[in-house]
């Protein structure tokens, strides 16, 4: 069924297509045969096929105009379901067997889309269009948004779970080359013959870049692939020198950091696919130096109907014939500023093609001229083609004589039939990466482009070879790249070494190209509007001549507000093809040179890179660290849901067979309260700290006292940043008179680490302390509740846990199962309660004998969610649920844990006198109890005055606690309140209502600890 | 993404292994009590935000977890030097008496 | 009375350790290095752990710990030495790590402490908190360049570095065959998955443990 297509293959001696390896491909539905060596765009011409796409704004057809990275139109879907990418350039996907391809516009076809229909009244959607159109009424938007996105096109992302994987990987070089064209080859080879560690990396399957295109030229008397082929063998000799092809470097950072994405697999057919190869990877390369060897791009003229398919860069049209053996018409027009043209022109007539010039120019290179002849291609020099003719595909030109001297019109000329259009502006280097970390470009009149020096930012180790400086002839760029490389080397104190390479080439020498982007077409620029066809800049954003003439009108002055107005450069191409022309066509209407309107800003990225490049590792199992404790495996078999504690799982809670959170926790609260619990509390952060002036040092660092703390004894302590905030709490034990143990809440363990140590190193040297991190060394078990003793007694014998031996805050060292172990009886329940802390290689031993022993007292394993209702029963706060670093001790009515007559000004005792800190109306903590007692408050919500919520409502702060309490048989929460505690003791305004989800709920205002208030429960 | 030299691992390091730490030099008053609420507002909030040469507080928390200082300009990221704790007050006296 | 019923209490007992990757069963995964995978890696499972710091300034403590290990404590930054008990590593400084093996802990202990008496110092038994995971194979430094950023060609044997994982720190230092990862209990989990995801592509063994330390 491909008989009857047309087929523009060609038997080309250098193509790099291998036409013995069909491979078949389909795309919009229907089937094609390419082969091995094509990607899809040239598969797609080699098929004849003209409309790949519609536009973005106007639904017109469009075709493939490109050959690389800088395609606006060709945006496609490749493959299905999970694997499925939208908005691949098909001049960028490599084919392989098999492959699915898709169109990503064009609604509901690509034959017929509607919005070419409006497309004929373009008049009434110019620049600014959906800005004027679409901005009333506010509720319309929605809609508005989703039938523009509809018909605007674009892909489809994936909804299914990525199957495939991504990574990242980091270099560490002397020297990254960019770009792997005969420059950036040579730049390679010279490094690596020096011995200093180089990363080549190209974004092409096939190093070679431009060379691939003219094989016809001769390098050193070698054809351009003898060459290349001759450099790559030798590269690949070096051990300190690694090629990456399939790679675009996208970014460039901060002292040479640059970003470099790799397909992997993307270029398989899907059998030969390996599940243990990463899809893409992310090379981020850490370069002492930089040779940027990236290129250009050839920009096309811009005139009337210039988007009509089958019109194309002539660097394209040569690339499809020389690299991929495609002719992309049987009837070539070409139409030219420069010289760089002429040797596609002449290879697509060697290749049999009707080939026609155009060149802009008065005078044309003689000695093209001569060959041009001898091939039989006739050329129009002065003239310029002023518009395409056709509906869906290319028919014919219309030309128009132009001035000797200015871009006018100056007679007509005739029309020519053609079924491919080719032009050259001249070229753009691809300064991109230069760019990104501040390096701007220059306009260089001769070459009529933006472009950097060789030594541009040598300072920063970055160099530039080839197209990218303006040096667009071959020989000239190789033998400037010798000279960069003879720089860059002595910079890395090494010496060049070029034998055995022969660097002339036969290029014909180039003549100057003529000023020209826009080619006139004489006609009236007013009372045209329907009649006149469009010439478009900017193909993927359908921003045309017009649009960048009306922007300038409506007085945009910044290319950089142009740019934002009319949407030129924006999209998946970055204007790689459309800058230039819009930097000089809104010089010109703005009166200005070019060099004054300057360009754009380029960023990062040069090319999309996918989200799972981006991400890599950082995904899945692997995408935050999951920190354990020792008992993990015993409390998955004990059936425990968990919860996210900072970076630590910790158990939430145990629920049996049958059992939802609420009954779970309600169990697990009554046996903690009336028998015995234990809760793994072993990722509270530890710090050993030690040296005769802890207890200045301890002084300084929390709020409260520690100089007369006893050996033996443990003590609360309230943490405090500078503005007086709380920042962290926890119990700190007196081991020694010169060593303490310090705990931590369990995610702010790192925090207050690095704390300390700032603290010291930078305020207090002269302190004599040592701090270090015991918190992975420490396993620990909370025996909680009344049987507690109990069962620690049938485990420990050599501590005498009688009542007034082991005291309420005291510690001890024993062994308990024996092992080793430290305990602390501490509470954070109210309950008679004991911390069993041992060596974290012995936690899950302990834990199960812990367990074991606990077995007659039915001992109840819980988590986080009960430990935080035991807790606020007691109205014990959480740091950083129930302060939120606005918060002061004296907010909390914790004046008890400030030590205001310690010598030493502690951190944040002085904000704590601070106007804001001392007034008297702020936010307090205190209890709430809800006037149903099945009512759970939600936590955050509103506290206001009245249940009355007509706006304004005075708000008075929010409930940052709320639980049911098994124990009590009620609901109780805790939450803020202006002047709290003042209103908590005043019968009548002890009264505020919790807002949340549309309803008011009564609270009453009380002490915060709901259970056991004058510790009966512990002291026993 | 620059790569900073630590003064005490004596290694160049990427700047993933370090976490800044503030503007450096920011002394504490030494009476604390004695300062009115603007002074004391003034050392707890008011700092330079100074476009281009910056003394700064680094610490290389992925490696030796000392404090240190590093003189970066904010303008373009590049880096005039790190020095320890002690070295970067000369080198910081010197600027200043300089200035 | 309490210390005589320790001896009945300890004979009671059969305290068992497990290290931070026991979950992942690797003693019975593990099998003769061979060419058929490009990383081999394995715990070398509950060693021991000693933190110490103080100041090289002052000659007491340098004296003190000298003579109580018989070596010469590292003091040059990141470097690390190999002894009797086994290595030393600089962390910072003032504060480096012994790694000895589990039954020497206690010994090493007593000997640092006896000779640090009345020295500003910190001695601390941390062999609970750590692991060492040991990495080799052909292909060893390439899985690194995926999980940190440091330059690992900067990485001579005698040295030890601390820097990033993934998410996490570590110290890394050179070993006879590959090198070794040396990080904290709680962090063994993501370490060993980001290690295995890492060395997907280059095919993953788990190393038989010789007499590694």
């Amino acid at each position: 069924m491909s008989d009857n297509r047309m087929n523009n293959r060609i038997k080309h001696p250098h193509s790099k297509v291998n036409l013995n390896k069909p491979l078949s491909f389909t795309f919009d539905g229907k089937s094609y045969q390419g082969f091995a060596g094509d990607t899809l765009a040239s598969a797609l011409l080699a098929n004849g096929v003209k409309v790949v796409a519609r536009s973005f704004k106007y639904g017109r057809p469009r075709g493939i105009i490109g050959a690389g990275a800088e395609e606006p139109n060709a945006l496609v879907q490749i493959d299905t379901g999970a694997r499925t990418t939208p908005d691949l350039k098909a001049t960028q996907v490599e084919l392989y067997e098999g492959l699915v391809a898709g169109r990503t516009s064009g609604w509901p076809s690509l034959a017929f889309d509607l919005k070419s229909v409006g497309g004929k009244f373009s008049r009434f959607m110019p620049a600014g269009f959906y800005y004027k159109t679409f901005k009333a009424p506010v509720k319309m938007w929605p809609i508005y948004e989703n039938i523009i996105r509809r018909a605007a096109g674009y892909g489809k992302s994936p909804i299914e779970a990525d199957t495939e994987t991504y990574d990242h990987q980091h270099h560490h070089v002397d020297l990254l080359v960019v770009g792997g064209g005969a420059t950036g080859l040579l730049a390679a080879l010279l490094a690596g013959r020096s011995g200093v560690k180089v990363l080549l990396v190209d974004d092409q399957s096939e190093l070679g870049g431009y060379l691939l295109s003219m094989p016809n030229v001769k390098i050193g008397g070698l054809t351009a692939q003898n060459w290349s082929a001759n450099i790559i063998a030798e590269l690949a000799s070096l051990p300190n020198v690694t090629i990456l092809t399939r790679t675009t470097a996208f970014a460039l950072h901060d002292m040479n950091m640059i970003q470099a994405v790799e397909l992997l697999q993307d270029h398989l057919p899907h059998s030969a696919r390996n599940a243990t190869q990463r899809r893409e990877r992310m090379h981020r390369i850490r370069a002492t130096k930089v040779v940027l060897a990236a290129g250009a791009f050839e920009r096309p003229l811009v005139f009337g109907n210039n988007d009509l398919p089958g019109i194309m860069t002539a660097s394209a049209l040569t690339t499809y014939i020389n690299r991929y053996g495609v002719a992309c018409g049987k009837n070539a027009v070409i139409m030219t500023s420069n010289d760089l043209a002429y040797q596609g022109a002449v290879d697509l007539a060697a290749a049999g093609v009707k080939v026609t010039i155009v060149d802009t120019r008065e005078h044309i290179n003689p000695e093209w001229a001569n060959r041009t002849n001898k091939l039989g291609i006739k050329v129009y020099s002065g003239y310029g083609v002023s518009e395409a003719i056709g509906t869906s595909a290319v028919q014919g030109v219309k030309l128009v004589k132009l001035g000797a001297l200015k871009n006018i019109v100056t007679g007509s000329g005739p029309d020519i039939s053609c079924d491919v259009l080719a032009s050259s502006g001249g070229l753009s280097p691809t300064v991109h990466l230069f760019c990104h970390d501040g390096g701007r470009p220059k306009w260089d009149e001769a070459r009529l482009a933006f472009v950097v020096s060789a030594n541009g930012r040598a300072k920063d180790g970055i160099f530039c070879v080839g197209a990218i400086t303006g040096v667009f002839a071959l020989q000239e760029g190789l033998a400037k790249t010798r000279i960069t490389l003879a720089e860059v080397l002595t910079d890395l104190d090494k010496t060049i070494d070029d034998s055995g390479l022969a660097l002339e080439t036969d290029e014909i020498a180039v003549t100057p190209a003529r000023h020209i982007f826009h080619v006139p077409d004489g006609k009236d620029v007013h009372g045209t509007i329907f009649t006149r066809p469009k010439a478009f800049v900017d193909f993927q954003n359908d921003v045309a001549v017009s649009d960048i003439q009306l922007a300038v009108r409506e007085n945009y002055r910044s290319i950089e507000h142009i740019k934002r107005y009319t949407a030129l450069g924006f999209g998946t191409d970055q204007g790689k093809l459309s800058n230039v022309n819009g930097f000089a066509i809104a010089a010109e209407a703005l009166g200005k040179t070019i060099p004054e309107v300057g360009t754009t800003t380029y960023r990062p990225a040069y090319t999309p890179v996918s989200f799972g490049a981006l991400a890599g590792a950082h995904v899945g199992i692997t995408f935050e660290p999951r920190r354990y404790t020792a008992m993990q495996a015993t409390h998955e078999a004990y059936g425990a849901e968990f919860e996210d504690v900072g970076q630590w799982i910790r158990p939430w809670y145990f629920a049996k067979p049958g059992e939802d959170i609420h009954a779970a926790v309600n169990r697990e609260c009554l046996a903690t309260r009336n028998s015995v619990g234990m809760l793994d509390a072993s990722t509270l952060g530890k710090i050993d700290i030690r040296g005769k002036d802890v207890r200045e040092f301890l002084n300084r660092i929390y709020a409260n006292a520690w100089t007369q703390l006893a050996v033996g004894k443990c003590r609360y302590g309230l943490m405090l940043d500078e503005a007086g905030m709380v920042m962290d709490d926890g119990v700190t034990a007196c081991i020694t008179d010169t060593h303490f143990l310090m705990t931590t809440t369990s995610g702010g363990a790192a925090r207050v680490m690095t704390w300390l140590e700032k603290w010291h190193q930078t305020e207090w040297p002269e302190l004599e302390v040592y701090m270090t991190s015991v918190t992975d060394h420490w396993t620990t078990a909370a025996l909680v509740g009344p049987k507690s003793r109990d069962v620690l007694a049938k485990l420990c014998t050599d501590i005498d846990l009688s009542k007034d031996a082991f005291k309420f805050m005291d510690w001890r060292d024993g062994t308990v199962a024996g092992v080793p172990a430290r305990v602390f009886r501490i509470s954070f329940s109210g309950e008679l309660a004991y911390e069993v802390n041992v060596d974290a290689s012995y936690g899950n031993y302990v834990w199960n004998e812990l367990m074991k022993a606990g077995k007659e007292f039915d001992i109840t394993p819980y988590g986080t969610e009960t430990m935080h209702v035991l807790r606020a029963e007691k109205g014990f706060i959480i740091v950083g649920q129930d302060t939120d670093g606005s918060v002061t001790p004296f907010d909390l009515d914790m004046a008890w844990a400030v030590g205001m007559k310690k010598p030493y000004s502690f951190l944040g005792k002085r904000s704590l006198a601070r106007s804001d800190t001392s007034r008297t109306d702020r936010k307090q903590l205190v209890g709430l109890l809800p006037e149903d007692p099945n009512v759970v408050l939600k936590e955050g919500a509103q506290l206001i005055n009245s249940s009355d919520i007509t706006p304004p409502v005075p708000m008075l702060g929010h409930v940052t606690s709320s639980y049911y309490s098994a124990f009590l048989g009620r609901s109780i929460a805790m939450g803020f309140v202006i002047d709290g505690i003042k209103r908590r003791d005043e019968e009548g305004r002890n009264i505020v209502y919790a807002w949340a989800e549309g309803k008011a709920v009564k609270v009453k205002i009380v002490s915060s600890v709901f259970v056991d208030a004058e510790g009966a429960r512990h002291n026993v | 993404m620059f790569v900073i030299r630590c003064p005490h691992c004596c290694e160049v390091r990427e700047e993933e292994e370090f976490s800044y730490s503030g503007e450096a030099f920011v002394a504490r008053p030494s009476a604390p009590e004695i300062e009115s609420d603007e002074n004391w507002g003034d050392y707890l909030f008011m700092k330079r935000n100074v476009k281009g040469w910056h003394w700064e507080m680094w610490g290389h928390s992925s490696g030796c977890r000392k404090f240190f200082v590093v003189k970066r300009n904010t303008a373009n990221h590049s880096i005039g030097g790190a020095w320890s704790l002690t070295e970067a007050r000369k080198e910081y006296d010197a600027e200043e008496a300089n200035a | 009375m309490f210390n005589s019923s320790q001896s009945n209490q300890t004979s009671q007992f059969k305290p068992v350790m497990q290290s931070p990757l026991h979950p992942f069963g690797l003693a019975a995964k593990q099998e003769k290095v061979n060419g058929t995978k490009g990383v081999w890696a394995n715990e070398v499972p509950l060693l021991g752990y000693i933190s110490l710091r103080g100041n090289v300034q002052n000659a007491a403590f340098i004296n003190a710990v000298n003579s109580a290990l018989g070596i010469s404590l590292p003091t040059q930054p990141c470097s690390m030495l190999d002894s009797s008990f086994g290595s030393i590593l600089w962390l910072s400084t003032d504060e480096w790590l012994l790694i000895c093996p589990r039954e020497q802990r206690a010994t090493l202990q007593k000997l640092l402490e006896t000779a640090l008496q009345g020295i500003h110092s910190q001695v601390f038994d941390n062999s609970g908190g750590f692991t060492s995971v040991i990495l080799q194979g052909k292909n060893a430094s390439d899985v690194l360049h995926h999980c940190t950023v440091y330059d690992l060609s900067a990485l001579q044997a005698g040295k030890v570095v601390g820097t990033t994982f993934g998410k996490v720190s570590l110290f890394l230092q050179q070993d006879k065959n590959g090198y070794r990862l040396v990080f904290r209990r709680s962090f063994a989990d993501y370490i060993w998955r980001y290690l295995e995801r890492s060395a997907l592509p280059y095919g993953f063994g788990i190393a038989q443990l010789n007499d590694e330390r």
